[in-house]
């Protein structure tokens, strides 16, 4: 203020006049920024409430069939069979994927220099997470079901699913490896530790929350694939699914949720209503597992952190 | 300390194979999809296929009666490109505003409910959005288009409900890709801005924008390569056999429609011989086109600064 008025002593119409103009900027970019800013807001308004209603839609749509004992039958109208499928999908796949992914982890964080064969497995790492799931759906069958000879089988299904979820298993794994500090293994090693015993006795024991994470988001995405199974598991359960033999076909969440309303819609002999109802079912139930591991991976990982932190 | 030794050196081979194994697989797709790509050009000609607007491998639509196969993609390729792009168009500025907000400007109660939200969105299954646009989106848009389609029972398929359970499906994507890039600008970028006067919207523009902009390309990229290879839920709302004669009409937008992937996803399983090699050209198609855009998305990263 008191600069203004020197100033304006000088030369007080000319400055008055330039007083006036920056006021008026100012004025223009606090503008411009309110604007702007407001329509970032909204933007991020309407995404939200797009999401957040997508979810609750869902689970609205769904909660008659999730209250119906029919539901949860064996029936034409239930989905027994097809949530033991999923289970039983998601163990197998599991069985092969954490620790393929979690060796390769190793492999990369422990034992490789920076050189061609890390920049390869990246490369390819990164290629395989773009390949489209229907593309890796079709190379499963040919290699896994013709090829290997398992038929579409719930065998061809998991490896798929392998091929499917390694790349982001091992991004996960990689990182929560990265994060153990660097005095731990020096000291296990200082201590005459071999490299598989460091790795062993005090790597993995203080990864164990980033690794539990991961295990638990990669089960989320093969729960919810359903492209790559059209063609490996096939979309029909046999007369007897309630076995543990992997080389039978048999269908999941997703692919019974797919073929109600896409290629069997109308022959399942369900009438129209009837077949809504199941799929909203059957997608309220997808979402709520989602829910679940999503918060559980957050909840859980925190709670492991704590654990072994203080211990 | 032999024994050590011994398991020591079988952990180490068993690393090193786990590790090669993605490798193998990588190689193991191009190879088996590449391999079995061009036997149906013994069949049709590659004019006849990227150009030609019939698809019918099986020859079962033939309208001379004689079950001549045709194996015109042109339709399925338009198809995927056109909705890919306008999902893409619609859903990058949204993603890319609501990440500006999200890392530059959001109060923490804000950042709270997103956080979750986006990650839970990112793992939704597909088949899920598309039965929900099979459900919701398709009556709405055929009452909407009503008057363009002439009132037409299947009316509200086609590119324009697949392009909004696209811009769906690939928004958690596009959004956690530019909030991973925007946090890489580091906070010294901000403060610099900030100090010599500038209003949060000019430091947005002016400095953190242009510093995240490779970060923000590859996130693009990504979403579209997401976006060429969705199926389920395109398939469920694109609802048809045949791209329409007139494909670059707006009836296109609201009328059952194809792309690549729904031909795959609906077809592939009741096919045999040549008719099948078609859908393995067409997988081929799906996999240099992603593999492009993985190539881009790594060369831009390559060329940001901050990561």
């Amino acid at each position: 203020m008191s600069m203004q008025q020197s100033v304006q002593v000088e030369a007080p119409q000319a400055d008055e006049e330039r007083a006036r103009q920056r006021i008026a900027v100012m004025r223009r970019l606090h503008m411009d920024n309110r604007i702007a800013l407001g329509v970032l807001w909204v933007i991020t308004a309407i995404v939200s409430l797009l999401f957040i209603s997508i979810i609750i839609y869902l689970i609205i749509q769904g909660a008659p069939a999730l209250f119906s004992a029919n539901f949860y039958g064996t029936g034409q109208d239930g989905i027994a069979p097809e949530l033991f499928n999923t289970f039983y999908i998601l163990i197998l796949t599991e069985i092969f994927l954490f620790p393929i992914s979690l060796a390769a982890a190793i492999f990369l964080i422990e034992y490789a220099r920076r050189g061609p064969l890390v920049t390869i497995i990246h490369f390819a790492a990164e290629t395989l997470a773009g390949v489209p799931s229907i593309v890796l759906g079709l190379f499963g069958f040919a290699v896994f079901a013709v090829y290997f000879g398992f038929s579409i089988s719930r065998l061809a299904g998991a490896l798929t699913l392998l091929c499917l979820n390694f790349p982001q298993a091992l991004r996960l794994f990689e990182a929560s490896l990265e994060s153990v500090p660097h005095e731990l293994r020096e000291g296990s090693l200082a201590l005459g530790a071999t490299k598989w015993r460091m790795i062993r006795t005090v790597v993995l024991p203080s990864a164990m929350p980033g690794l539990v994470t991961g295990l638990i988001l990669t089960a989320g995405k093969i729960i919810g694939e359903a492209a790559a199974l059209l063609f490996t598991m096939g979309l029909f359960n046999p007369g007897n699914v309630f076995t543990l033999n992997p080389l039978i076909a048999s269908d999941t969440l997703t692919t019974r949720l797919y073929y109600l309303k896409g290629p069997g819609a109308g022959s399942t002999g369900l009438t129209f209503n009837q077949e809504t109802v199941l799929a909203a079912g059957i997608a309220a139930i997808l979402i709520l597992f989602l829910l679940v591991l999503n918060l559980g991976a957050r909840g859980l990982g925190r709670l492991l952190e704590r654990r072994l932190t203080a211990a | 300390m032999q024994r050590a030794r011994v398991s020591d050196q079988v952990a180490r081979i068993v690393f090193i194979v786990c590790a090669v194994l993605i490798v193998l697989i990588m190689v193991g797709v191009f190879y088996v999809i590449g391999s079995q790509a061009f036997t149906v050009f013994s069949a049709t000609s590659p004019q006849a296929f990227f150009f030609g607007n019939f698809w019918d491998p099986t020859g079962a639509g033939d309208p001379s009666g004689n079950s001549n196969p045709s194996f015109g993609a042109r339709g399925l390729i338009i198809g995927s490109v056109v909705i890919t792009l306008l999902a893409v168009i619609i859903a990058a500025p949204l993603a890319i505003g609501l990440a500006l907000l999200f890392t530059e400007a959001a109060p923490r109660w804000l950042t709270r409910i997103l956080q979750p939200l986006i990650e839970i969105f990112t793992g939704i299954p597909s088949v899920v959005v598309g039965v929900l646009g099979l459900i919701i989106l398709v009556p709405f848009l055929q009452k909407v288009s009503a008057p363009l389609t002439g009132n037409s029972a299947v009316g509200g398929f086609g590119w324009g409900a697949a392009t909004i359970v696209l811009v769906v499906m690939i928004l958690p994507t596009v959004i956690s890709v530019s909030i991973d890039a925007l946090r890489a600008v580091p906070t010294s970028v901000r403060e610099a801005s900030l100090a010599l006067g500038s209003t949060t919207w000019q430091t947005m523009k002016n400095a953190v924008i242009p510093a995240a902009a490779p970060g923000l390309g590859t996130a693009v990229v990504l979403g579209m390569a997401r976006a060429i290879g969705e199926t389920l839920a395109v398939a469920l709302v694109l609802g048809g056999s045949q791209a329409p004669s007139k494909i670059f009409a707006w009836q296109s937008l609201f009328g059952p429609n194809v792309n690549i992937t729904q031909q795959i996803a609906q077809d592939f399983g009741e096919t045999l011989g040549t008719a099948r090699a078609a859908y393995w050209t067409l997988a081929f198609l799906l996999l240099i086109i992603s593999f492009i855009c993985i190539c881009i998305s790594r060369y831009i990263t390559s060329r940001s600064v901050y990561r």
